[in-house]
């Protein structure tokens, strides 16, 4: 006991006398607080995620095609969708996987992503425009209907200024972007008297020239690309609990129908500029940020001021005069200019932001469609089937979903869901007997449709090379099933009455699928599960394949793996560096105290002694800053799960399954550090403390010279 | 007279690279207890391989060294450091001090490596000790608030705490003045009157030899001469 305390005097005033501990202390002490801290963080990250992943779209466990040439990525690959072989029939798999004890519920899927033929400003209000004047074509006479074309006549009129206004700035700046003669010619030909004067003469021919040659030339004309999750949409919002519906109403049930996720709506199809002030707001009253201080927020002022041009391009003459009369009561100016207004009031600072987002919503957003698609209609969606051309399905926008706790996640808010019909239509998945079908009906379909498609095609820029007809009729295997069904499918008539179709559960299960969600009874059970559908899937003689949520999440799986191996890394470089200080500290040391050590041994010193002086020496030190380490780990956990770490970017919500972390200090986190704190004391000191056992008592006789 | 070191037929080389260099050519010496020896002879005779030998720090290349009746070739490592620690005492040229520790905490160290006495008994006998060799009111202070001299007696304490048979003392003044140096050697030799214990030391000072009751020769790794000076040789 004596001894021990000996030793514990000596090593513990030897470490005081040198400075260089107080280095290594402090790098022990560093990277142990870095691995509690960052452990506990990354720990209760990954288990937020897996909720995240697994309460969205992913369940517990996937299954698919084990013919697959990639694996499943539910998140999408780095650099487009993952090859993932079809399903052929759903009903099989289901049976399999149900008879499983510890499977709960089981979803089809299929993932895809598609481009939405959104149209532009002047492509929607033409649509309207056509819509008006059919109506006016089939003997409706009312007078609300002709004010109703004269307004909208003059709001195309209207863009059209608009458009030439722009173009011939636009010339004015750049040169090498030569306007294309025949487009300034079509928007000459547009703002002529001439033609609005001759549009009610020949209505669909002033309608096809300013849809095929205007509307093209406007900037805002783009596809937006879509990703969707076709599914069983009941089944998927029963199997995942958090998603709930936030605008309009859920798809009914064995419907064609699509939601889009509300992450999704807001960001890409809500108006730029309504758009913008809303992140504005919230960074300025969620996150305390100032204009006057951050750079992202002027950038988005500047980009407001400068991009009214979709706003303008939506005012019809008449609520351009209302925008004008109204904001210039507001801003007490007597500008005329409505986008000189617009700039005016979207000029915010810090005072008048609140102001200034208040008006904007009161004056402004009323006279607008607020988003490109609205929550009731009907949307053409376009996507490469598997074949390589492109297919079109019309589905009817239901509303818009969003998982609870992750109404901010970009990683949660991507996926679309659509039901699975429309997705097995656009994905033109052709089985042997299905292409059979179709070249017998090859001969049979009629022109009428053919015409429809064609009319698509140019309308939306449909690249199918030719657009024959056999082509576009190859593409829609589905469609042309259920045209059979439906008595004289001629095809707008077809198109309509599919949306309003209910299908039964075999219909929508009793085909192509790509993967399907597995939820489980007992997720603690998750590889044995895993393990038996696999074996039974084998015995079944099916090509099926479950992996795990993680694996199925692709990238997003394997990026907290990815940044444990970054901190793992950083904390092992830090301790490979205190290792080697240790080591050559020790090492001195032990060359500095060698006549002493030389003197113990003669005196009567066992070699056991001279190791655990040396050990001792490391040990305490590992053991004092471990401690500390320890304490203030823990306390900054502790101090971070009473407030939460805040997802400071919208980017973190998903990997924080919320608007905050609240990291929770495992007892195998403070295990670890121990053992990794005394792995690399022992490991460092070992050498010189051995060094130090060779030291021959016949030193302490040697006389400095 | 009982011997308490018996030194024959002693050879003692040591390799330098590949040449071999003889420090101990053949030595035979015997060392009764309570003696008081010098060992002399210039640099390079041997004196410090001798002790070594003595002092089981080191074994023999040829011949037998027995210390305390132990042949200390057939003895191993462990062993021959409990010998040490147990038979032998130190006195060293640089007094060898443990710098982070008292001039008591010094003094206990070979009684705590003994492992067999209560505190208090160590207490008692570190003090007693240091009361004799006049440093009792240094109890507290590090070495290296001490001088050479009080040092040097805190290192005679030290050797003679575990009231060892045996008590090696390798060029003790060699870093003392003259003065200094003689109070040590007074201080040996008293201990050795009153104790009996055996003191070996090397010296090259003529004035330390003196204090001797006998001086043993060396040159060139052998023993040229054992002059025994009579009186006192044995308590």
């Amino acid at each position: 006991m004596s001894t021990l305390k000996l030793l514990f005097e000596i090593a513990l005033r030897n470490l005081r006398a040198s400075a260089v501990n107080l280095i290594v202390g402090g790098l022990i002490f560093f990277g142990t607080v870095l691995l509690l801290v960052g452990g506990a963080t990354l720990n209760s990250m990954d288990s937020a995620m897996s909720k995240s992943i697994i309460g969205s779209v992913a369940g517990h466990l996937q299954v698919y095609s084990s013919k697959s040439k990639e694996d499943l990525a539910l998140y999408g690959g780095m650099m487009a969708e993952a090859d993932v072989e079809a399903i052929q029939d759903f009903t099989q798999v289901k049976k399999l996987l149900e008879q499983v004890p510890n499977v709960e519920k089981v979803v089809p899927m299929g993932i895809n992503g598609a481009l939405m033929a959104g149209g532009n400003t002047i492509d929607l209000t033409l649509a309207d425009l056509r819509e008006k004047v059919n109506r006016k074509r089939e003997g409706d006479q009312s007078p609300e209907l002709e004010q109703r074309i004269q307004s909208l006549k003059a709001h195309v009129r209207h863009m059209v200024e608009l458009l030439d206004r722009d173009q011939k700035n636009l010339a004015a700046i750049s040169t090498a972007r030569a306007q294309e003669p025949e487009n300034a010619e079509a928007v000459k030909k547009a703002l002529a008297e001439e033609f609005w004067e001759g549009f009610d003469r020949a209505p669909l021919d002033a309608l096809e020239f300013l849809e095929n040659r205007i509307a093209p030339q406007a900037s805002d004309a783009d596809l937006i690309y879509v990703r969707y999750v076709g599914t069983n949409l009941d089944d998927f919002q029963k199997a995942f609990d958090r998603m709930e519906i936030v605008d309009g109403q859920a798809v009914p049930p064995g419907q064609r129908g699509f939601l889009f996720s509300k992450w999704f709506y807001e960001t890409t199809l809500k108006v730029k500029v309504a758009r913008r002030l809303d992140e504005m707001k919230e960074q300025i009253e969620v996150n305390r940020a100032t204009i006057a201080r951050s750079e992202d927020l002027q950038r988005m002022v500047k980009e407001n001021k400068a991009q009214t041009r979709d706003i303008l391009y939506q005012l019809d003459p008449q609520k351009t005069a209302t925008m004008v009369e109204q904001l210039q009561k507001a801003l007490g100016t007597q500008e005329k200019d409505p986008g000189k207004l617009l700039a005016l009031l979207l000029d915010t600072g810090d005072q008048n932001f609140q102001e200034r987002y208040r008006l904007f919503y009161d004056v402004v957003a009323p006279l607008l469609q607020m988003y490109r698609v609205r929550i009731g209609d009907t949307l053409t969606i376009q996507a490469f089937t598997r074949s390589g051309y492109v297919q079109s399905v019309n589905v009817k926008v239901y509303g818009t979903y969003q998982f609870k706790g992750l109404e901010k996640a970009a990683m949660a808010g991507t996926q679309n869901l659509m039901d699975l019909m429309s997705f097995r239509d656009l994905y033109g998945y052709l089985s042997p007997e299905k292409a059979e079908e179709i070249k017998k009906m090859k001969a049979q379909s009629g022109a009428s449709m053919i015409d429809r498609e064609k009319a698509e095609d140019a309308l939306f820029g449909g690249g199918s090379d030719g657009a024959g007809r056999e082509v576009v009729v190859q593409a829609t295997p589905g469609v042309i099933d259920e045209s059979k069904e439906l008595e004289g499918g001629a095809g707008a008539l077809r198109r309509r009455d599919l949306v309003s179709r209910v299908y039964s559960r075999e219909e929508v299960e009793g085909g192509v699928v790509l993967n399907a969600a597995v939820m489980l009874k007992d997720p603690s059970r998750l590889w044995q599960t895993m393990e038996e559908i696999n074996a039974r899937a084998k015995d079944a003689k099916l090509d099926l394949k479950a992996i795990s949520w993680q694996q199925a999440a692709g990238f997003l799986g394997q990026l907290v793996l990815f940044i444990r191996l970054v901190l793992y890394a950083a904390v092992f470089i830090l301790f490979v560096v205190v290792l080697v200080i240790i080591n050559n500290a020790m090492m001195m040391a032990t060359m500095q105290r060698v006549r002493e050590i030389g003197t113990m041994r003669a005196i009567g010193a066992q070699r056991s002694l001279v190791l655990w002086l040396v050990l001792l020496e490391t040990v305490l030190l590992a053991l004092v800053f471990g401690v500390a380490a320890v304490l203030t780990g823990g306390g900054l956990v502790w101090w971070l799960h009473g407030v939460g770490i805040p997802a400071f970017r919208p980017e973190l919500y998903f990997f924080f399954s919320g608007p905050r972390l609240y990291p929770e200090l495992g007892v195998g986190t403070i295990v670890a550090a121990n053992v990794v704190i005394s792995l690399v004391s022992a490991i460092s000191t070992l050498y010189p403390a051995i060094t130090a056992t060779r030291v021959s008592p016949v030193v302490a006789m040697q006389t400095d010279e | 007279m009982a011997s308490i070191v018996s030194i024959v037929d002693v050879v003692k080389e040591y390799q330098l690279g590949k040449v071999t260099v003889p420090a101990l050519r053949g030595v035979s010496l015997e060392v009764g207890a309570g003696e008081f020896i010098a060992v002399a002879g210039p640099s390079g005779s041997g004196k410090t391989t001798l002790l070594n030998l003595i002092g089981c720090v080191d074994v023999a290349t040829a011949g037998t060294v027995r210390v305390d009746g132990q042949d200390t070739r057939l003895l191993s490592e462990r062993a021959l450091t409990l010998l040490r620690l147990n038979t032998i005492g130190f006195i060293f040229q640089s007094f060898n001090l443990v710098s982070v520790l008292s001039v008591a905490q010094n003094v206990e160290f070979p009684l705590l490596l003994q492992k067999r006495h209560a505190a208090k008994e160590r207490r008692d006998r570190v003090m007693a000790l240091l009361e004799q060799v006049g440093l009792h009111t240094h109890a507290r202070h590090r070495p290296n608030e001490l001088s050479g001299g009080q040092r040097q007696r805190v290192a005679v304490a030290r050797a003679l705490v575990t009231r060892p048979k045996l008590v090696l003392a390798d060029e003790p003044t060699a870093n003392l003045d003259s003065q200094t140096g003689a109070t040590i050697i007074d201080l040996m030799k008293e201990m050795n009157q009153k104790e009996g214990t055996t003191f070996v030391f090397s010296t090259h000072d003529a004035k330390v030899m003196s204090h001797a009751n006998a001086v043993v020769k060396l040159a060139d790794g052998v023993i040229v001469g054992r002059e025994d000076l009579g009186p006192g040789a044995a308590a």
